[in-house]
This record gives C-alpha cells, sequence and structure tokens, in this order.
C-alpha cells in the first residue's frame, strides 16, 4: 500500500498538470490563456530587449547591442551554414526568431517561477510546452520552406520529389509530414518532460536534488532551441538548392 | 498491482479528455502562428535589420580600413627602400668625391714637389755656374800673376846673364 502510496503522487500531479488548460472563448473558439500570457511575456521581453539594444547604435558596441549583436552574428552563422552564403540573408528573421523565440520561451519556463502565480485552472509555464505552439512553429516552418523552394524554383520544386529516383516518389512526400511532425513533437515531449520530472522531482524531494535535473533541463531548452532552428533552416536550404544537393558540386 | 495502476492511468486520461487535455488543438495554434508572425515581423524591424545593417557597415569599415592601412604599409616599405637606394646612392657619391679629391691632392702635391725640385736644381746649377766662372777668373789671375812672375823671373835671369 505504501507502494501504491508512492505511485499515486506522481499520477496525480501528472494529471494536474498536464491536461488542464486555462480557457479563453473568444467568439466560438477556444484558446489557452495560459499559454498566451507565457508568450506575450516572452515577446515582451524580446522586443524590449531590441529595442533597448538598438537604441542608440554605436560603432564600437558595448553592453546590450554587443550582446545582441553577438546574438545577431550567432543567428546569422546558423543560417549561413545550413541555407548557404548566398540566399541565406532574407530568412535570417525567420530562423532568428524562431530560435529566440523557442529558447527564451524555454528558458522561462525554466528559471522564472511561474507556478507562484496561480490561475482558475491550469498553470503558467513555458509556451513551448504546449503542442499548439509547438505545431504552430513547425508548420510555419514547412510553409517556409515551402514558400522558399517555390519562390526559387517555380514548379522545377516539385522535381525534387522524383529526384534521385521516382521509386522513392512516397517516401519523399511522406517526407513533408514527418518533418512538422517529427519538429512539433521534439519540441513539446522534450520541454513538457523536462518540466514534468522537475515537478516530479520537486514534489518528492524538494531540496536539492531537483538541481541538477533542473540545470540538464536548461541544457535541454537550449539544445532543443537550437535543434529546432538548425532543422528550420536545414529544410529552407534544402528546398532551395535541390534535393540532390548536385549544385553543391 | 498492475491492476491499480492501469485503472489510475485510465482514469487520469478520462479527466484529461473531460479537460481538454495534452494534445488539445485548438484555435491556440492559427493565433500563435500569427503572433509569431507578427513577432518575426516586430523583431525584423527593430533588430534584424538595424544591428545587420550595423555588422556589415563595420564589416566594410575594417575591410576598407584594413585596405587603407595595407597600401599605406605598401608605401611606407616603398619608401623606405627609396630611402636606402637614395643612402647608397649618395655613400657612392660621396666615396667618389671623396676618391676625386685624395687624387687631386695627390696631383697638387706631386707637382709642388716636382716645381721644388726643379727650382732647386736650378738654382744649383746657377750656384755651380757662378763657381765655375768665379774659378775660371781665378785661374785667369792666376795665370796673369803667373805670367807676371815667370817675366819678372825671366827678366831677373836675363838680366844676370847680360850683367
Amino acid at each position: 500500500m505504501a507502494l501504491n502510496m508512492l505511485m499515486i503522487h506522481p499520477l496525480v500531479l501528472a494529471k494536474l498538470e498536464v491536461g488542464e488548460h486555462l480557457y479563453w472563448q473568444i467568439g466560438g473558439l477556444k484558446l489557452h490563456g495560459q499559454v498566451f500570457l507565457t508568450s506575450w511575456f516572452v515577446i515582451g521581453a524580446l522586443l524590449l530587449v531590441s529595442f533597448l539594444a538598438t537604441r542608440n547604435i554605436q560603432r564600437i558596441p558595448s553592453g546590450l547591442q554587443n550582446f545582441m549583436e553577438y546574438a545577431l552574428e550567432f543567428i546569422r552563422d546558423l543560417a549561413k551554414n545550413q541555407i548557404g552564403e548566398k540566399e541565406y540573408r532574407p530568412w535570417v528573421p525567420f530562423v532568428g526568431t524562431l530560435f529566440l523565440f523557442i529558447f527564451v520561451s524555454n528558458w522561462s519556463g525554466a528559471l522564472i517561477p511561474w507556478k507562484l502565480i496561480h490561475l482558475p485552472s491550469g498553470e503558467l509555464a513555458a509556451p513551448t510546452n504546449d503542442i499548439n505552439t509547438t505545431v504552430a512553429l513547425a508548420l510555419l516552418t514547412s510553409l517556409a520552406y515551402f514558400y522558399a523552394g517555390f519562390s526559387k524554383r517555380g514548379l522545377g520544386y516539385f522535381a525534387k520529389y522524383i529526384e534521385p529516383t521516382p521509386i522513392l516518389l512516397p517516401i519523399n512526400i511522406l517526407e513533408d509530414f514527418t518533418k512538422p511532425l517529427s519538429l512539433s513533437f521534439r519540441l513539446f515531449g522534450n520541454i513538457l518532460a523536462d518540466e514534468l520530472v522537475v515537478a516530479v522531482l520537486v514534489l518528492l524531494v524538494p531540496l536539492f536534488v531537483p538541481l541538477p535535473v533542473m540545470v540538464l533541463g536548461l541544457f535541454t531548452s537550449a539544445i532543443q532551441a537550437l535543434i529546432f532552428a538548425t532543422l528550420a533552416a536545414a529544410y529552407i536550404g534544402e528546398a532551395i538548392e535541390g534535393h540532390g544537393g548536385e549544385e553543391h558540386g | 498491482m498492475m491492476n491499480f495502476v492501469w485503472l489510475l492511468a485510465v482514469e487520469a486520461a478520462e479527466t484529461v479528455e473531460e479537460g481538454g487535455g495534452l494534445f488539445d488543438l485548438d484555435a491556440t495554434l492559427p493565433l500563435m502562428a500569427v503572433q509569431f508572425v507578427l513577432l518575426a515581423v516586430a523583431l525584423n524591424v527593430l533588430f534584424y535589420k538595424p544591428l545587420g545593417k550595423v555588422l556589415d557597415e563595420r564589416d566594410g569599415y575594417i575591410s576598407s580600413n584594413q585596405v587603407d592601412a595595407a597600401e599605406r604599409l605598401a608605401k611606407a616599405e616603398q619608401i623606405a627602400k627609396q630611402y636606402q637606394q637614395e643612402l647608397a646612392e649618395t655613400r657612392r657619391q660621396a666615396q667618389t668625391v671623396i676618391a676625386g679629391a685624395q687624387e687631386e691632392a695627390q696631383k697638387i702635391a706631386s707637382q709642388t714637389v716636382a716645381a721644388a725640385q726643379q727650382e732647386a736644381q736650378a738654382q744649383r746649377e746657377q750656384v755651380q755656374r757662378e763657381l765655375d766662372e768665379q774659378k775660371s777668373q781665378a785661374m785667369a789671375t792666376l795665370e796673369q800673376q803667373v805670367d807676371g812672375l815667370s817675366q819678372q823671373i825671366l827678366d831677373k835671369l836675363l838680366g844676370s846673364l847680360a850683367a
């Protein structure tokens, strides 16, 4: 029975944690309020930092401008490596916003004690903790690489579906579905699992023991943001330069 | 035991069904997408464009400065080379000037010496000539005296004979 008690706690906790949302009704539409609240916080933080960093631009950067330039160079390198020197520039805002939004979301979920703010239902957490957010980002990525492919190669973009050989047509079509699926579920699963592990450990042993897992969570969160942005850039790059990569030489 | 856990899981899943659940896709999705696109646009205006411009301008500034500096370095090296060449040239000229001066001095010295020797020779010859003249005069005077004396001797002898 003691074991049963032990089993109950995580399950009850998991049920409380995961299932519930703060529903907002707009017209006939249902929204997850807690996701929007934290996402507005993340968006506000990003906009505020960007505004402060670019308010007084100097040739010799210092302080916040320096930091944000570092971030921008990091994003540019990421996009350049995946998309290529010639084509990467128009995609920097998209890839960069993906990275920044996911990164700040994940870290805000891991670092800010949202749970101290009580909501009538559900609880505040990282926006990437919600499947809607990750699916939205993944579908935008799909749209982005379709747009990239069509704008660069026109209808010739369809040639990539039969490119190495027409036998691979079904697999190539399947790929367009697995890409957003894997993108969204990877991010969603990692962040949710991390927050659940931390929450369960905190419930079981409230002191010190969850710390290594929290640090690991920070690391995973950063890596997930990087993976999402890198993969999005890689898909865009692939759509632009063709499937076989012959143009690579 | 396993049954109990299973039951709990089912129970949890059921309650989740009512409240929406883990995979509850609804209008959050499109709104989040719109929100994200708006964020990208806003960050593009607020962050990527201005800072990207600064980065590019700085790159241009640095590379142009670098080119400029390289040019100036090349120029400086050329000037240094030219200076070395001129220095060598000047040294060579100085060397020739010195050599010429030495040669000239040598010539003047030898000329002076030769002139002095000539003069000394001429003086010596003149002195010799004067000496010779005086000697011959003295000889002539002596001869006259010899003549006179011999006449006197002759006269005395003849006179004694005659007497």
